[in-house]
């Protein structure tokens, strides 16, 4: 039931220890509005792509719940990529 | 229509470059930092679609939209365009959106 969702945790959760142990100045303006875009985007993507079967899932290892057609699951890359990009793009930025 | 997904997806990925582009963004502006973070990004999706696959999370389904082509088992070649859009995307907005 929960394989995937725990899979997501682990990673995120990895993922952002980082910026904790090595923070670095970000423009939230700008993770917000990037955040904002990106989650629309993988609502109404997620979905087609599910809805045309180009992806699919073992039932068993998700949880069940779903934004449109997107499982809540999917949406760990999304936060990932809206937070972490912009983590790496200023950490990359200092001298 | 097998292209459609690939297309889809290059379309988006050409969107970014020409914002990219057109504002000096991130390749346009640095484009040995943008290579380092996007190649980083793409590594960790990567990873994280290795270790689901084989925890038999997810799958390949079969599709007219998609080309067959598999770059590993059940990783399709539309999924390395999708995770470098993936990538590319927030940078691309997060240096839009910054306060420039």
């Amino acid at each position: 039931m929960t394989m995937y969702v725990l899979l997501n945790l682990a990673v995120l959760a990895m993922l952002l220890i980082l910026p904790v142990l090595m923070p670095v100045r970000l423009n939230w303006r700008g993770v917000w509005i990037t955040f904002a875009i990106m989650l629309v985007a993988t609502i109404v993507f997620d979905s087609l792509i599910i809805a045309s079967k180009i992806v699919a899932y073992d039932m068993d290892l998700i949880l069940g719940l779903y934004i449109g057609k997107a499982p809540i699951e999917d949406f760990a890359y999304m936060i990932a990529a809206a937070l972490f990009v912009p983590y790496l793009w200023e950490r990359f930025g200092k001298k | 229509m097998h292209v459609l997904y690939l297309t889809v997806i290059c379309v988006g990925i050409l969107g970014m470059g020409i914002i990219d582009w057109r504002y000096k963004l991130a390749l346009f502006y640095n484009k040995r930092r943008t290579i380092l973070v996007v190649g980083i990004m793409m590594a960790i999706f990567l990873a994280w679609d290795i270790i689901g696959i084989s925890l038999g999370i997810f799958f390949s389904g079969s599709s007219p939209y998609t080309t067959g082509i598999m770059v590993a088992p059940e990783l399709p070649i539309e999924e390395i365009f999708f995770l470098l859009l993936l990538s590319y995307m927030p940078l691309v907005l997060y240096r839009k959106f910054s306060v420039k």
